[in-house]
């Protein structure tokens, strides 16, 4: 039988058992659903589907292997590594639809949700009653929380808190045999191997969640947010070693470069220094008299170390703005040029300094804009290369100096992403990172969950064969939107 | 069926697919599904254009479910120009698509004053022999028996646009707009039947030209340089519009005295003047923006500052989101249409209180006919300070 035959019956399939509504293989749906939030141009998916139960999950992952295709989970698409980018036309499973928030617990504050549900969603529903869901990723506004235990999402506030590993108690996975099994345990009892803290991060290439229990963090009594502003870059990178050196562990340190601060003040208009060299944006929260004294501290730390001003957020709206400028960076940069290529390298604090510097030499070396906005600290760096992708020539520079930007990073002893994934963009660094050795150890967690490589294939490891769709990032069809 | 949308190219690469617009997108809220999002719209635009996918049902379809509330403009950090996108689309595809029966007959009453009149005083009658249930058609429960009673002054100072469905439906809030007027002092005219319907609802259809011809007849029926007021946020947008829909200098001179009438009176010194020293009373009082006055005119702050010095303002808590009129949305995609209803109608429940302002004619017909107790914002004020209170 040959392959579209073979997909005939597939579609058949999986209409019979999850219903024909959940099931799309229109020429529009395998467009949309070819590309993330990420540069890549995108592959082409087989068949969509958009389960609204587990058991649906666990028929696709079945109708899958019956057929020997290989399956993809999506959450809202708004990842930046092309993790959600189908290979090998597979089926992608689409968890938007299961979006309930199913058991709250106050009293062993935990809450089990479906894959679907959207980060901020959930801390919304949650206002009034004193918790939230404490990761909380630039996108949270739109992304799931499938996709943030996905990618172990990371965000300003993880600094304090921790990225999403430390938030997830428990998840309900439909493993790539169609097998459903729970890993870990809302109170903490698991014992044997942290089967848990492996899936999270797994970038659906170890399963699929479909139910899963978050823990629910107290919201802070008393929350100060401040927006320092430099006149060089190196004076707020000082900054940021010198406060944590002090012993304070604010909730949030986050930098922003001159030229990402211009299209975010475009965009939010909240009064950021447009003629500074960067600005911080440091969170403090605790008891009343804790935070009142860290404030204090980090004032005179900053001024120190070349503050300009620092401006006290005096109303939550302000605080509300502030936040929202930061986290509409990326979302911003079109008012400059539509294509952007970016990073997310996370090195040691003490080396920001000399990394940012190498960072923009790499970039006006390539005559290419960056901008960047970035986790300042936990040095997790996201250097936006920004581009016009109709410009010829243009991705060999992007692709060149991105890489350089890479290496730059690992040599001060970093790491190739912090959040945002491997997927398809970061895997051709892993030889960089790790040993043969290692990767060979990888190989056998990945093996072990998924033998038979159907759960979404080519992504994180580095393989021999190659996602063709991948070799597009390289060569741009004349006319193609990046 | 393969054709070009002659879209703008920068409009189309400015979006980067972050989707940061998902969350304010009313159909993607109810479905889920990309091809109900900005995001998705403008991916399948851009396949079109650059020939990669066929203007097939589905991209249809795509386009045809879209509100066009553009809560999403208002979201986008990118400042993504979706409307102007989506608007040259429709236009292109009213050309290829099959256009309802009901929108069709709906869109041409409102260009014949005359049927549209005799229409709803029949309606009118049927509604109190209780001949027609209250919920069959996108009308107000109870349609006036007859016009709105307007006493215009010589020598005005203002025009009211009394536009064509409201004056005939909801004429109570054109009396409610005239008595606060008639309680500061404004001497008005009022538009009336020569300018006729402002053509909103026939350029969101994607019948741009109707709605050109549209606009050419209400500048030539108001040619003086009086502020024109109006008190339907859909109506006030696109004759804000005409500017840049006919692209004449009459025309964009015209837009410049176009006013949402809350926006007007709050920077109105006599209005200033005569505002009460203290609040007059402790009544709550829910705000729902229509999208055509936060989206699109962004005067959505000038009604809460009118209503604060006499009641309490309350919010509620979907930042905007759209609640389905659409203007011609909701007879076009009824279904769809109702499931945005009911967020709204559970975003209202949770913001307590029971008595809902909006702006719009199309937002109060659609949401009382689910049961909201609902007003336009003029009308509260005119409760408190109204020069007449014959509206009831």
């Amino acid at each position: 039988m040959n392959r579209s035959r073979q997909g005939d019956q597939l579609f058949r399939e999986l209409c019979r058992d999850i219903g024909a509504d959940r099931v799309h293989r229109d020429g529009a749906s395998q467009l949309l659903y070819s590309r993330d939030g990420s540069a890549f141009p995108g592959g082409i998916p087989g068949v969509v589907c958009f389960p609204e139960t587990t058991q649906h999950v666990v028929d696709c992952i079945k109708a899958a292997n019956r057929h020997d295709r290989s399956f993809v989970p999506r959450g809202a698409g708004t990842g930046l590594a092309g993790g959600a980018v189908p290979c090998d036309a597979p089926l992608v499973i689409s968890t938007t639809k299961m979006n309930s928030i199913l058991e709250v617990n106050y009293e062993k504050r935990f809450a089990w949700v479906e894959p679907g549900v959207v980060n901020l969603d959930l801390t919304k529903s949650l206002t009034g009653t004193g918790f939230h869901f404490a990761p909380d990723p630039s996108s949270q506004q739109s992304c799931t929380i499938g996709g943030n235990v996905a990618n172990n999402s990371g965000g300003p506030h993880c600094l304090a808190y921790g990225v999403t590993n430390a938030h997830i108690l428990a998840i309900e996975v439909v493993l790539p045999d169609g097998t459903l099994v729970e890993l870990g345990d809302v109170d903490g009892h698991a014992s044997g191997y942290d089967l848990r803290g492996v899936f999270v991060g797994g970038e659906g290439t170890l399963g699929i969640a479909t139910r899963i229990a978050v823990k629910l963090t107290p919201d802070p009594p008393e929350i100060c947010t401040l927006l320092l502003d430099f006149m060089d870059v190196a004076d707020a990178a000082k900054t940021v070693s010198a406060i944590i050196a002090s012993g304070i562990v604010p909730a949030a340190i986050e930098m922003m470069d001159k030229r990402i601060v211009n299209v975010v003040e475009e965009f939010v208009k909240v009064g950021y220094p447009t003629d500074a060299a960067a600005v911080l944006i440091i969170e403090v929260d605790g008891l009343p008299k804790g935070v009142k004294i860290e404030v204090e501290r980090i004032q005179s730390i900053s001024l120190e170390h070349g503050a300009r001003s620092v401006r006290v957020a005096s109303s939550d709206e302000e605080r509300e703005q502030i936040w929202k400028g930061r986290k509409s960076a990326f979302g911003a940069v079109a008012q400059i040029q539509p294509g952007y290529y970016l990073h997310d390298t996370v090195i040691p604090r003490t080396k920001l300094v000399e990394v940012l510097e190498a960072v923009y030499e790499i970039a006006n070396r390539y005559e290419l804009i960056v901008m960047n906005v970035f986790h300042a600290g936990d040095g997790n760096l996201h250097p936006l290369l920004v581009f016009d992708p109709q410009v010829p020539g243009i991705m060999e520079r992007v692709l060149a100096a991105g890489e350089e930007i890479v290496q730059v990073s690992l040599d001060a002893g970093g790491v190739l992403s912090g959040e945002h994934g491997i997927g398809l963009e970061k895997k051709r660094f892993m030889e960089k990172l790790f040993s043969e050795e290692d990767l060979a150890a990888q190989k056998l967690l990945k093996d072990a969950f998924d033998p038979d490589g159907r759960a979404n294939p080519f992504k994180v490891l580095p393989s021999g064969a190659s996602c063709g769709e991948v070799n597009h990032l390289n060569q741009l069809p004349d006319g193609a939107w990046v | 069926m393969n054709t070009s949308l002659n879209l703008d190219k920068d409009h189309l690469t400015a979006c980067i697919s972050c989707g940061l617009c998902l969350p304010h997108c009313p159909t993607y809220q109810v479905t889920q599904d990309e091809s109900r999002s900005p995001r998705g719209r403008i991916s399948l635009m851009r396949g079109v254009e650059n020939g990669l996918m066929p203007l097939s049902k589905e991209v249809v379809e795509s386009m045809d479910t879209c509100v066009q509330c553009l809560g999403c403009e208002t979201a986008c950090p990118s400042g993504v120009q979706y409307g102007e996108l989506i608007a040259q689309t429709r236009e292109v595809l009213s050309d290829h698509r099959k256009v309802s029966f009901r929108l069709r007959v709906g869109l041409w009453i409102l260009l014949h004053m005359r049927v549209l009149l005799v229409g709803s005083r029949v309606l009118a009658v049927l509604q109190r022999l209780r001949l027609v249930p209250t919920k069959a058609l996108p009308v107000p429960s109870r349609i006036p028996l007859r016009g709105g009673r307007y006493v215009e002054h010589d020598d005005p100072e203002v025009i009211l646009f009394t536009g064509c469905v409201m004056d005939v439906w909801l004429s109570q809030v054109h009396e409610a707009a005239l008595s606060v007027l008639d309680s500061i002092g404004i001497r008005y005219m009022i538009s009336g039947n020569q300018s006729g319907c402002c053509g909103a609802l026939h350029s969101h259809a994607g019948f741009r030209s109707t709605a050109k011809n549209q606009a050419l007849q209400v500048i030539s029926a108001l040619p003086t340089d009086l502020p024109i007021l109006v008190d339907s946020a859909g109506c006030g947008a696109v004759l804000k519009e005409y500017g840049s829909l006919l692209g004449t200098q009459e025309a964009k001179f015209f837009s410049s005295r176009v006013y949402d009438i809350h926006e007007w009176l709050i920077n109105d010194s006599k209005w200033q003047e005569s505002l009460p020293p203290r609040r007059l009373g402790s009544r709550k009082v829910i705000v729902q923006d229509p999208c055509h006055l936060r989206h699109v005119q962004k005067a959505h702050g000038s009604v809460r500052e009118l209503l604060t010095p006499f009641v309490d303002c309350l919010e509620l808590d979907d930042e905007g989101l759209c609640c389905g009129a659409g203007g011609a949305f909701s007879v076009d995609q009824p279904e769809l249409a109702k499931e945005i209803r009911d967020e709204k109608l559970k975003s209202i429940q949770r913001a307590g209180g029971h008595l809902v302002v909006s702006a719009n004619p199309g937002c109060m017909i659609h949401l009382e006919s689910a049961g909201v107790e609902i007003l336009h914002p003029i009308q509260v004020v005119a409760e408190y300070i109204g020069g007449r209170d014959d509206h009831e």
